[in-house]
């Protein structure tokens, strides 16, 4: 029998070692990760939008957006709240411990095809890591974008993720950030309301902009609403699906919608192309 | 490529004896009371080429029920070693439809851009010799499949045998696979004669006639209206209704894959298995925050049967999701929600 040329095992995951965590919310913390062989990380890169699935050992695997852009690539970042029993396990590990990552997997936010237009991102809770990562590489390449405006919402101040990068965002000329939150505490100065009461204040308007969406699925229906009210065309308006993952390349056939893998052809959907989508 | 040669009918388990020499064969055999399934053989005497068809499909010898992916250890850091399946086999006496599930497999687990590296291990070291089928079984509708009761060249078998009567197979050799599998007894061959190629032909064109179902079974109306959206969802749930979740429908079911992750750990050292999963059970969409966007059996339902017979899975497979079998109908505990029953409601628009 012929010797079979065997492709790379896409189940087979790479080490990588915490080399940082850093506390977001009393629920989210970000890790800063690095593979332990050092060709693996010479070799790894990604682009915003993508994921990677991680294993803890003895629990299993789940999906992670990447939090960091590939332009600050020394390390790669991600943010995750304590929801279930593998997020909790990982809350529970330090600098030093080791974890497996895959990846990276699925498509990714345009970017090439979006040169030269207005950027709108609009974030809501812990759906700003994934549209932080494409933040960050937009900024590092701040030359080939129109204006940049960031909108980001959470339930409570204390919610708010990344906080001192906000504040950095906050000061810079370059581009507009606002912030508001549901419900205030004390020492809160800023806007309170969901995310779409800063539209007026920021002057949204749809003339040659891309916007950029992630948040929870109700936030996510709520603000197509009003950016196609608003006029924003379909394709202009790109944002995430979440899905149930189990394998994360379009094998398992958890996370279809229609015909569609989540995983594979996805995450990053136009509304364009989720208007398509039966299920 | 395809080459027809001819083997003497009472000679086969010569071959198979043949063929065991250099990897295990997977033949039907008798299980308790009249079932037949497939199973590993010592001796060729245990595989019998008398049945209907085999009570489930070989599914389980290319995707197995519970499959161990990888062993990881934690020996100061973590060692992580794939666990590979290589076993040599040959599957003797498939049916044309269960042949035809496997050229599904390869179109979807193993599709050339992202194949299953388990999968496609197997698949390299698997064999496949068919058997064509003279009568078409009570359930079946694999004619309305395009799927049997013979397979044509390029169907996904590496040597077709059809029982020519008189006392020989024809063996049609379809791949170098194959070649490989009748030169393990090259002495039991013979060149086959036009006759036999003719009498091929007319066991084909009878065979066709003597479905016990009607075979036309509009496939074409019930797949354009799931395509479309258009089946409305009180149909969907009447169907349901019927449904237990049991997920024996896609567990039968040749062509069905969904799986699930699992690792097992003990003293540091673990593995990490997938098992079959099912579209049918509540718990193969619901998130870790309790949503679950198939929140009621009828639309478990119907997304099965999207993934069956929708238009948007041919296109993106190249290739039908359901091969007629009609194991689903047989297996089905409720009021047999098999493709055909579920596909004739949907285009009459009713359920009983």
């Amino acid at each position: 029998m012929e010797v079979m040329e065997r492709k790379p095992n896409i189940y087979l995951p790479q080490i990588a070692r915490i080399t940082d965590v850093r506390d977001e919310t009393p629920d989210t913390k970000t890790f800063v990760f690095r593979f332990r062989d050092q060709q693996a990380h010479d070799h790894f890169t990604w682009r915003p939008g993508q994921f990677v699935e991680l294993s803890v050992f003895g629990l299993g695997e789940a999906p992670f957006g990447f939090a960091s852009a590939p332009t600050r690539k020394e390390n790669f970042e991600i943010t995750i709240r304590a929801v279930g029993a593998l997020t909790r396990a990982l809350h529970a590990l330090g600098p030093g411990d080791e974890v497996g990552i895959r990846g990276p997997l699925g498509n990714h936010f345009p970017f090439d095809e979006v040169q030269g237009r207005n950027i709108l991102f609009i974030g809501g809770g812990i759906g700003l890591p994934p549209l932080r990562s494409l933040i960050q590489n937009m900024l590092d390449e701040r030359d080939k974008f129109g204006e940049i405006t960031i909108l980001y919402g959470a339930r409570t101040p204390t919610d708010l993720v990344y906080k001192s990068e906000l504040k950095d965002w906050e000061r810079r000329s370059d581009l507009k950030f606002m912030v508001t939150v549901d419900r205030s505490e004390p020492g809160w100065e800023g806007n309170v309301g969901m995310v779409p009461t800063l539209f007026p204040k920021a002057g949204v308007k749809p003339d040659g902009t891309v916007a950029y969406i992630c948040g929870p699925p109700v936030m996510i229906r709520f603000v197509i609403q009003d950016l196609v009210s608003m006029g924003f065309a379909d394709e202009d308006i790109i944002s995430t699906l979440e899905r149930h993952m189990k394998c994360g390349v379009g094998k398992c056939n958890h996370c279809c919608i229609g015909h569609k893998y989540v995983c594979r052809d996805g995450p990053v959907f136009s509304y364009q192309q989720m208007k398509g989508l039966l299920e | 490529m395809s080459r027809a040669l001819r083997l003497e009918k009472n000679r086969w388990r010569d071959w198979v004896a043949a063929l065991q020499r250099a990897a295990t064969v997977i033949a039907p055999v008798h299980l308790h009371g009249a079932d037949i399934a497939f199973d590993r053989i010592g001796s060729p005497a245990e595989a019998t080429l008398d049945f209907e068809n085999t009570q489930d499909s070989p599914k389980r010898f290319l995707f197995p029920q519970v499959e161990p992916l990888l062993r990881y250890q934690r020996n100061g850091g973590y060692q992580v070693q794939p666990l590979y399946d290589e076993e040599k086999r040959v599957i003797f006496g498939i049916r044309s439809c269960d042949v035809s599930a496997v050229r599904f497999f390869d179109l979807t687990l193993g599709v050339q851009d992202l194949p299953d590296t388990y999968y496609a291990v197997r698949r390299a070291n698997t064999g496949f010799i068919s058997l064509a089928c003279h009568q078409p079984c009570g359930d079946a509708f694999c004619i309305c499949a395009n799927t049997g009761p013979f397979l044509s060249s390029g169907g996904g078998y590496d040597v077709q045998l059809t029982d020519l009567g008189g006392g020989h197979y024809l063996a049609e050799v379809d791949t170098p696979k194959g070649e490989e599998l009748v030169g393990a007894a090259a002495e039991l061959f013979s060149p086959a004669a036009d006759e036999n190629l003719s009498r091929r032909q007319a066991l084909d064109a009878e065979a066709q006639k003597h479905f016990e179902r009607d075979p036309r079974l509009y496939f074409a109306a019930s797949s354009r209206k799931v395509s479309l959206d258009n089946v409305g969802e009180d149909l969907w749930r009447r169907m349901a209704q019927w449904c237990v979740s049991c997920g024996g429908c896609t567990n039968i079911c040749p062509t069905c894959y969904c799986f699930n992750v699992t690792d097992a750990q003990l003293n540091g050292a673990g593995v990490r298995s997938r098992r079959w999963d099912s579209c049918q059970y509540p718990g193969l969409t619901r998130e870790a925050s309790g949503h679950n966007p198939r929140p009621e059996q009828l639309h478990r339902v119907k997304r099965r049967i999207f993934h069956k017979i929708s238009y948007q899975y041919v296109a993106r497979d190249g290739m039908q999701g359901c091969v007629g079998c009609g194991r689903c109908t047989r297996v089905c505990p409720g009021v047999r929600l098999g493709i055909p029953e579920i596909g004739e409601g949907i285009r009459r628009a009713e359920w009983k």
